[in-house]
């Protein structure tokens, strides 16, 4: 056996992670253990005996295009173990089914994905940026996190889902403990992070009720009168989709949003290019998503045996596809550990690939382009003003706090007396709000 | 040589039209059209590249 350079890690344990993404540990295992066995021993009752990490570009791609043999409903997606009910419970949500099911389901909503309907949204999106630079433009300071990151993610795809206003802080409030359940500051156990789930679930159960009596043009319509096999969705298939949706569109396009402003401050040579030329921001989006995708994990059950670079995995085996690994590989990207806004390769892996290629794709796009379009014109000189405050996770890559300074500000239109609670109605042919309640004029 | 599509993973994205439009086109309904069911060798580079870079792995090769 080789000399290896390199001592194992365990990347169950989140604290592996502390200092940001072990990217030294994982250039040595891409050029010496590529297909690498990670023994647990942190919490081994939870987190299982071991598993594969899984470090090379084609690797991750391959497994990721064949979820028959590399299953999303045999084990979950969680790096855990799910068990009895758990497990049960996970497997209505989407991204923890295989086909035949998983097609069905993506089939419901796909269609209000694409990038010829997400474009409809852009303009929407634009403003709703507009109105959150304008609301910490004058300030001077303000925390990236809470006040600009998490604003676009969260009012989208709650406009896009159709949850009301008046329940969208509470919303917002409970999504937050659903992905930092590893740590202590978002949620004291695994049992608050079920317990909120349980509740943005039962709330899937209110929206159905108001989109049965009222059909609108949002997904909770298109869930609840749409067909999987002739049937409609039952009321647990229904709020789990439904959380899913609240998971995947809140926490992971703030993240991108912090990190790429992060790595904007870091780089003011790179932030000068976009500034000085704003056509280059949605490939300074694709670089961010390269560089510092925000899912660093999921996980995938081998349904048989298989043979990968003289490792023989076996039937039943659990193996972790490490995004950021992938998208570092010297095999696919010239100097990958250089952060480069003008990149040109199209083919990272930070929105996934294959069966469950990010379904939010385009919409993540489209708030990344509106919110850095708003930010790098309006307050371009943005600069760290305190540490910054990471989610202890081995699976988002999440920023809690990040306090900035900034030269002031104009805003773009006058503060509405009402600016916290921005309730009026939706303006004609809004592509979010056509229907009974808010029917767009002629 | 054959262009396939898997139907059931096209989701319009549209990759595929912009590296060869001669062949693929997403219509105005989010439907994918082949234009060139069997298209000449002079595609092959452009065409592998769409197999490579299609988000959703739809669509492959399959040689007559």
């Amino acid at each position: 056996m080789s000399q290896r350079s390199f001592v194992d890690l365990d990347l169950s344990d989140p604290d592996s992670f502390a200092g940001g993404f072990p990217h030294a540990y994982f250039r040595a295992l891409r050029r010496e253990d590529p297909v690498h066995w990670n023994d647990t021993r942190h919490l081994v009752e939870r987190n299982g005996r071991g598993f594969w990490d899984i470090t090379r570009y084609q690797d991750v791609k391959m497994m990721s295009r064949n979820p028959m043999l590399f299953s999303s409903s045999e084990g979950g997606t969680n790096i855990f173990e799910l068990h009895g009910d758990d497990l049960h419970g996970s497997r209505s949500m989407m991204i923890n089914m295989d086909p035949p099911q998983h097609v069905k389901y993506r089939r419901l909503v796909a269609h209000n994905f694409t990038p010829r309907m997400i474009e409809k949204l852009e303009g929407h999106i634009r403003e709703l940026a507009r109105e959150i630079v304008d609301s910490i433009a004058e300030r001077g300071s303000c925390d990236f996190i809470m006040d600009v990151a998490a604003q676009l993610p969260m009012k989208t795809i709650m406009e896009i889902v159709g949850v009301p206003e008046e329940d969208q802080q509470r919303l917002f409030d409970l999504s937050n403990k659903l992905v930092g359940f590893d740590d202590p500051e978002y949620q004291g156990s695994f049992d608050e992070g079920r317990m909120a789930a349980a509740e943005v679930a039962m709330y899937g159960q209110k929206l159905s009720d108001l989109v049965a009596e009222c059909p609108m043009n949002n997904l909770a319509s298109a869930l609840y009168h749409g067909k999987v096999d002739g049937q409609s969705l039952d009321p647990l298939q229904y709020n789990y989709f439904f959380l899913m949706l609240m998971v995947a569109g809140n926490e992971t396009t703030r993240t991108m949003t912090a990190h790429g402003m992060r790595l904007l401050m870091e780089n003011p040579d790179q932030r000068r290019k976009l500034v000085e030329n704003p056509a280059l921001i949605p490939n300074a989006v694709e670089e961010f998503l390269r560089y510092n995708p925000p899912v660093m994990s999921f996980r995938r059950t081998l349904t048989d045996d298989y043979e990968l670079r003289g490792k023989t995995l076996r039937k039943g085996d659990k193996v972790i596809l490490w995004y950021p690994s992938a998208n570092r590989d010297e095999e696919v990207f010239a100097d990958p550990d250089r952060f480069d806004v003008t990149r040109q390769i199209p083919e990272h892996l930070g929105l996934g690939i294959g069966e469950h290629y990010c379904l939010g794709a385009s919409f993540a796009r489209a708030q990344l382009r509106s919110i850095f379009t708003e930010l790098l014109t309006r307050v371009p000189d943005m600069e760290p003003a305190g540490p910054i405050r990471y989610l202890r996770s081995n699976f988002i890559n999440g920023i809690k706090e990040m306090p900035v300074r900034y030269t002031p500000a104009a805003r773009s239109q006058p503060a509405r007396t009402d600016e916290a609670s921005q309730s009026s109605p939706a303006p004609a042919g809004c592509p979010f709000h056509q229907g009974p309640q808010g029917q767009a004029s002629a | 040589m054959k262009v396939v599509v898997d139907y059931d993973l096209c989701e319009a994205n549209a990759v595929c039209m912009r590296i060869l439009p001669e062949v693929f086109q997403v219509d105005d309904k989010d439907s994918l059209n082949i234009l060139i069911e069997h298209p000449p060798e002079s595609m092959r580079g452009k065409l592998k590249e769409a197999v490579r870079l299609c988000p959703r792995q739809a669509i492959s090769i399959e040689e007559d």
